[in-house]
């Protein structure tokens, strides 16, 4: 299973996403792509998530069991731990 | 003009066995909305994964924008406008973003009569497990059907108390000829074309190209339905009739809630690829353009091959008359309900 989550995005990107996934509450969206699709539509994300911020949680084989992308400003990225992946926020 | 940035590659989009088979909507105004297909009701708007189905089933009482096709069409998604449940199949459209892999394999299929033969043997071979077909002819294959759906409504007719004398219908005119449970059975026998002729326009396939049935727009669909009648329709017959429901609204909807348990679709889809593909091969229902050519095979489409520009004023394009103004409520066209 697949999790995205847009914070601010602009107009039109999450109506879009709705095509290939479906939003459960407002900016997360659930389904079960495949890796192909999935690296397809994270570029159009990464691409036009403009000022907002886009997360993906996706399955991978690591001991986690998924992994995560990030796209956007001033967003917290993933950062590895000898193998175990956690978040940093930028200090403002 | 450059592509809008949403138009979806054919790389973009799931493969068709990843895809929910159908999604049903009836009464209410299918449009589009920041780039998504939404369902439109008094009540609320839900909005459809359209990448995510393979066929999407307009049901009675919608209406759909145009720029709602072009966002399912956009998303390799067929549309058939059905009656209701996806009984009676009216019309079907399809976008150019699907590949004619399963097409072609059919029409390669069914104009080789040694392979054409094999299909026909497995659609038998279907319906009689155990049984060993795979040398028999098409006589033998027809009387044998023959004795099963006669031992069948025997049966049934045993079971229910309604009695049964012969088969009796009228081609095209379902529930016009015959005693009640022979009406009630044509009129079911025609909803389930319906269900099946949407699904086989959605996965691809030519409603047309029959294996056992030929010569009707719908053979397919026919060859395909009849594997089906004896789980489906034929016991369902006899219950209506013996119930004493017998005109074809009854045998829509009860056949409808048949349906409606879901497990019908995913089964034909199944079993068509399981018929028209070889073993283990994967369905590629991208777009492959290209050029036929009879020593290469394919060459790449979308080039110039030709020693000279050809001339480009080759299409005329007619534009109507201008439409009178919409009244103000944004319900253009269509009767009001």
């Amino acid at each position: 299973m697949t999790v995205v989550v847009l914070i601010a995005a602009p107009e039109g990107l999450r109506g879009h996403l709705t095509r290939w996934m479906v939003e459960t509450a407002p900016g997360i969206f659930i389904g079960t792509p495949g890796k192909r699709v999935r690296d397809r539509f994270w570029e159009v994300l990464a691409e036009r998530i403009g000022d907002g911020q886009a997360v993906m949680a996706e399955p991978a084989k690591n001991e986690q069991g998924w992994a995560v992308r990030t796209a956007g400003r001033d967003r917290w990225k993933p950062v590895d731990f000898d193998g175990v992946m956690l978040m940093a926020r930028p200090r403002r | 003009m450059a592509e809008p940035w949403w138009k979806a590659n054919p790389q973009d989009l799931y493969q068709l066995e990843d895809r929910i088979s159908s999604v049903y909507v009836e009464r209410c105004h299918i449009d589009r909305d920041e780039n998504a297909v939404v369902l439109v009701n008094k009540e609320r708007t839900v909005r459809i994964p359209a990448a995510f189905i393979a066929v999407l089933l307009v049901g009675p009482g919608t209406r759909i924008t145009n720029a709602a096709v072009a966002l399912v069409a956009d998303s390799g998604t067929a549309i058939c406008w059905v009656g209701e449940r996806g009984v009676r199949m009216y019309a079907a459209g399809m976008g150019p973003s699907r590949g004619s892999q399963l097409i072609l394999r059919q029409s390669w299929l069914v104009t080789r009569p040694k392979e054409r033969l094999s299909v026909a043997r497995r659609m038998y071979g279907k319906r009689f497990p155990g049984e060993d077909t795979s040398t028999l002819t098409m006589q033998q294959l027809r009387g044998r059907e023959g004795a099963r759906v006669r031992k069948l409504y025997r049966e049934h007719s045993q079971r229910t108390g309604v009695t049964w004398e012969r088969r009796e219908y009228k081609p095209g005119q379902p529930h016009a000829a015959g005693d009640d449970v022979n009406r009630v059975l044509s009129a079911a026998n025609s909803a389930l074309y319906g269900i099946c002729h949407s699904v086989i326009t959605g996965i691809g396939a030519s409603p047309a190209l029959g294996f056992v049935h030929t010569g009707s727009s719908v053979s397919f669909v026919l060859d395909i339905a009849d594997l089906y009648k004896a789980d489906y329709t034929i016991g369902l017959a006899f219950d209506l009739a013996k119930e004493g429901r017998v005109s074809e609204r009854d045998a829509r909807l009860a056949l409808r809630d048949r349906v409606a348990e879901g497990k019908l679709m995913p089964q034909i889809v199944r079993d068509i690829k399981w018929l028209l593909l070889p073993e283990d091969e994967e369905l590629i229902d991208r777009d492959l353009s290209g050029l036929w050519d009879e020593k290469q095979g394919v060459v790449e489409g979308g080039v110039n091959w030709g020693e000279e520009i050809f001339d480009e004023g080759g299409f005329i394009a007619v534009i109507g008359p201008e439409t009178p103004q919409a009244p103000t409520e944004g319900t253009a066209g269509g009767n009001p309900q």
